[in-house]
C-alpha cells in the first residue's frame, strides 16, 4: 500500500523577518495548513500575524525562512504562488466609484479567471448574502459588511485553493459575523485551505481545525480542535493578553497552561 | 493584465467627480480659447487690412515718391491667435524709408493694455498652466491613495506585476485625461472653419504637433505626480511636493533661468546703444552742415540745375553719412546681439530643465510665434526696405532715408496738376515666415526633450514604484 504524500496548501518553514531597526516580527514560525482546514492565528497587535501574512503575499520579503503557497515560494516566485491564493482583508475596500459587479469583474479577471458570466458573478453574490438591489450599486454607499461580502465573494470566484484572512470578522456586527464564519466553513468543505489571523477567539474556536497563538513573531502554542475541546482558551488567551504572559517566559509558560488545562 | 489595469483605470477616471469637474473645466477653457484666438485672429485682420489700405491711400494721395510715408504690418497668423508666443510683445508696424535701421512699433499691447497685465487665453496657457495642474490633481494619489484604501494590497494579493500595474495604471490616466482634452479640443478646431478662420494644410500639421506636444508635455506631470505619490505614504504630502515641483517648473525655473544667464553675461543697455547711436549721428551731422555751408554750385547754371547739383551733393553727403553710421551702428549691434544671443542661450540652457519651458519652446516654436518671429520679421522687413530703397531711387533719383528730401516744385501757369502715385508700382511687403520643415527642425529638439522627459519621468515613477512597501 502506498501513501500520497499532499503537498501542503500553505506552509511556513522557520519564517523569520527582522526589521532594519532590529524587531523581530517573525521568529522561526512554522505552520502548515493542508487542503480543507482552517489554521487561525490568535495573537495581540504586533504579535506577527499580519506579518505572516504579508509575507505570503510577498509584501515583506523573510529574513529567513520560507512561506510555501501549494509548494511553491512566495517571495521567489510570487506571480506563480500567487495564482494559488486568495485574500481577504480586515477591512475590505474596493474601487469606491465601481459598483459591486465592476469590482468584482475587476478583481476576478486581475485573479486569472475571465470565464465567468454575470450569472456567475450574481451567484457569487448572492451566496455571500448581497442583496440584488445592491448589485449595481457603487461601493461608496456600501457599509464595511457590505463590503466584506463582496471581497469574499471575489475570493470565492478566484476560486484559489487557499485563502488568506487577515482580520475578517473585525468591526462586523454579530449577525454578518456569523454569517461569515458559516461562509467559511462552507469553504473549508470544499477543500479550501484558509489561513486566517484574528482577535475574535469565540469565532477561531469555533470554525478553526487548528490554532496558533502568536507572540512576538513566535508561534508559542499550536493546537488542533480536538486538543482544545474542554479547554477554556477564551479566558487563556484573555491572560495572554491582559500581558500576563509577558511576565514571565511566555512560550514555556502558555505550553504548560495548555497541557495543565488538557490534563 | 496590462490591459485589464488599464482599462480599469480608464473606467475608474471617467466614473469619478474629478474626471466630470476636469473634463467640464477643460471644456470650457479650450473652447473658449479657440474662441478667443478666433476672435483676436479676426479682430487683427481687420486692424490688419485697415492699416495696409490706409498705407495704400496714403500713397495713392502723394503725388511725388520722395514724399511717401511707406510703412510695413506683420500679418497675423491663425496660429498666432491660437498659440501667442511673442506675437503679442514685438512691434508689429515698421516705417520703412529706405534705408537705415528698422524699428517696429505699435505692439498689439498698445492697443489692448489690459491683455499686457492679464495676458490672453491661449493654448499655450491652457496647456502649460491649467492642464498640467489638471495632471496633479488627477495622480497625485494614484498609487498612495490606493494604499490608503486598501485596494492596492488586494490588486497585489494577485499574480500581478509592478510593470504591468504601475504601466497600466499610467496609461490609463493618460488616455482617460486625454479624452478630457481631445474633445473639446476637436470641437475648438471644428469651430474654427465655421467662424471663418481657414487654416493651410501646414498650419493643420503644425496645430496637431501643438496639440501632440500639449499631451506629452501632459503625460510628464503625470508621470511626475505618479512618481511623487510612488514614494510618498500619503496623499497629502504627495499633493504638496507636486505642487512645490509644479511651482518651479512652470513659475520658477524659467525666470531663474533668465536672472541667472543676465548676471553671467552682461549684456549693453539697449537705450545706451541708441544713445551712443545718436550722438555719433549728431557729430557727422555737424561735421557735414559745415560741407553744406560751403557748398558752391558751378558757374553759371540754371537755378533748377543748381538745385539738382545741390540735392546731389547733400546725396552723397547722406550717402556717406549714412555709410557710417551704419557701420557705427552695425558695430554696437553686433556686440549687443552677440551677447544678447549668448544670454538668451544660456538661459535657454538652464531653462530647458523644466518641462514647461520646453513645451513652451516647441509650441510658440511650432505656431511661428517663438523668439525667432522678431528676427524673421525683422530680416524680411531689411529685404523689403532694400528692395524699396532701390524703387525710390530709381523713381526720384535721390537715395531715400536719408532724412533730407529734395522736392522739386515747380509751380507755373498753363502746367498740368501733378499725378497722384500708383501704390501697385511700389513693390509690396510678403512675410512669409518659416516653412513647415523649418519649424519642424527648429522644434524637433524640444519635442524630443518632452518625449525625454517622459521617457525620464516613467522611469522614475517606475523605479519608486519597485521600491513601494504596497502593505
Amino acid at each position: 500500500m502506498s501513501t500520497v504524500t499532499q503537498i501542503p496548501r500553505l506552509e511556513a518553514v522557520a519564517l523569520t523577518k527582522v526589521y532594519e531597526d532590529g524587531v523581530k516580527a517573525l521568529d522561526s514560525l512554522d505552520l502548515t495548513v493542508q487542503q480543507g482546514e482552517i489554521f487561525a492565528m490568535l495573537g495581540g497587535n504586533g504579535a506577527g500575524k499580519t506579518t505572516t501574512i504579508n509575507v505570503f503575499l510577498d509584501f515583506i520579503q523573510p529574513t529567513s525562512g520560507k512561506a510555501l503557497i501549494n509548494g511553491i515560494d512566495a517571495n521567489e516566485r510570487p506571480l506563480e504562488a500567487k495564482k494559488h491564493i486568495a485574500f481577504v482583508s480586515e477591512n475590505v475596500q474596493l474601487y469606491p466609484n465601481f459598483s459591486a459587479m465592476q469590482n468584482v469583474d475587476f478583481f476576478v479577471r486581475l485573479g486569472g479567471r475571465s470565464e465567468y458570466s454575470r450569472s456567475d458573478y450574481e451567484t457569487a453574490l448572492h451566496r455571500v448574502g448581497l442583496q440584488s438591489s445592491a448589485f449595481d450599486k457603487k461601493l461608496k454607499d456600501f457599509s464595511k459588511g457590505m463590503r466584506q461580502k463582496t471581497g469574499i465573494a471575489i475570493a470565492i470566484l478566484k476560486d484559489a485553493p487557499a485563502i488568506l484572512l487577515d482580520e475578517p470578522t473585525s468591526g462586523l456586527d454579530p449577525k454578518a459575523g456569523k454569517e461569515f464564519t458559516k461562509l467559511i466553513g462552507e469553504l473549508r468543505d470544499e477543500g479550501k485551505a484558509i489561513l486566517m489571523s484574528t482577535h475574535d477567539i469565540f469565532r477561531a474556536k469555533e470554525i478553526s481545525d487548528h490554532i496558533g497563538i502568536l507572540n512576538n513573531g513566535v508561534l508559542v502554542a499550536q493546537k488542533t480542535q480536538k486538543e482544545l475541546e474542554g479547554v477554556n482558551l477564551e479566558s487563556l488567551y484573555v491572560e495572554y493578553m491582559a500581558g500576563y504572559m509577558d511576565e514571565v517566559n511566555t512560550g514555556q509558560r502558555l505550553e504548560n497552561h495548555l497541557s495543565d488545562e488538557l490534563i | 493584465m496590462f490591459t485589464l489595469i488599464f482599462l480599469k483605470e480608464l473606467r475608474d477616471i471617467i466614473q469619478s467627480s474629478r474626471f466630470t469637474i476636469s473634463f467640464a473645466a477643460c471644456s470650457v477653457l479650450i473652447i473658449l480659447g479657440f474662441l478667443m484666438g478666433a476672435q483676436n485672429y479676426l479682430g487683427s485682420l481687420r486692424q490688419y487690412e485697415a492699416a495696409i489700405e490706409e498705407n495704400r491711400n496714403q500713397i495713392a494721395a502723394e503725388t511725388n515718391w520722395a514724399q511717401v510715408d511707406n510703412s510695413i504690418m506683420l500679418p497675423p497668423r491663425p496660429l498666432q491667435a491660437l498659440v501667442n508666443g511673442i506675437s503679442n510683445d514685438i512691434g508689429r508696424t515698421i516705417p520703412i524709408s529706405g534705408r537705415g535701421e528698422l524699428r517696429p512699433q505699435n505692439t498689439r499691447f498698445n492697443d489692448e493694455p489690459l491683455f499686457a497685465i492679464f495676458r490672453f487665453m491661449d493654448l499655450e496657457f491652457i496647456f502649460g498652466i491649467v492642464l498640467s495642474l489638471f495632471a496633479i490633481i488627477f495622480a497625485y494619489d494614484s498609487v498612495n491613495g490606493e494604499k490608503q484604501n486598501g485596494t492596492l494590497k488586494l490588486c497585489f494579493s494577485n499574480a500581478v506585476s509592478r510593470a504591468a500595474f504601475i504601466g497600466g495604471k499610467l496609461a490609463g490616466s493618460f488616455v482617460g485625461l486625454s479624452i478630457a482634452l481631445l474633445i473639446p479640443i476637436l470641437i475648438g478646431c471644428a469651430l474654427l472653419p465655421v467662424l471663418g478662420i481657414t487654416l493651410t494644410q501646414s498650419e493643420w500639421i503644425r496645430l496637431g504637433l501643438i496639440i501632440l506636444s500639449g499631451l506629452t508635455y501632459f503625460g510628464i506631470f503625470l508621470a511626475i505626480a505618479m512618481g511623487i505619490s510612488a514614494s510618498t505614504a500619503r496623499p497629502s504630502t504627495s499633493f504638496l511636493l507636486c505642487l512645490v515641483v509644479w511651482i518651479f517648473s512652470v513659475l520658477i525655473i524659467p525666470r531663474a533661468s533668465v536672472l541667472v544667464s543676465g548676471r553671467l553675461i552682461e549684456v549693453p543697455n539697449v537705450d545706451e546703444i541708441a544713445s551712443q547711436k545718436n550722438q555719433y549721428r549728431l557729430q557727422l551731422f555737424d561735421e557735414d552742415r559745415e560741407k553744406m555751408a560751403s557748398f558752391e554750385g558751378s558757374e553759371e547754371t540754371e537755378p533748377q540745375d543748381l538745385m539738382r547739383e545741390f540735392s546731389s551733393f547733400m546725396g552723397e553727403l547722406a550717402e556717406e553719412r549714412t555709410k557710417k553710421v551704419e557701420l557705427f551702428s552695425q558695430r554696437l549691434n553686433e556686440d549687443y546681439l552677440n551677447k544678447q544671443t549668448e544670454q538668451t542661450k544660456l538661459a535657454l540652457r538652464v531653462s530647458k530643465i523644466s518641462p514647461s519651458t520646453v513645451f513652451t519652446l516647441a509650441s510658440t516654436e511650432l505656431a511661428g510665434t517663438s523668439l525667432h518671429l522678431q528676427n524673421v520679421y525683422l530680416e524680411s522687413a531689411n529685404s523689403y526696405q532694400e528692395q524699396y530703397g532701390k524703387f525710390i531711387a530709381e523713381k526720384t533719383g535721390q537715395n531715400s532715408g536719408s532724412g533730407f528730401r529734395m522736392i522739386v516744385v515747380s509751380s507755373g501757369d498753363g502746367e498740368e496738376e501733378p499725378e497722384t502715385l500708383d501704390p501697385e508700382e511700389m513693390p509690396q511687403f510678403e512675410f512669409a515666415g518659416l516653412t513647415t520643415e523649418q519649424v519642424l527642425e527648429r522644434s524637433v529638439i524640444d519635442i524630443g526633450l518632452l518625449v525625454l522627459f517622459n521617457i525620464i519621468f516613467f522611469g522614475g515613477a517606475f523605479y519608486a514604484f519597485l521600491r513601494y512597501d504596497l502593505r
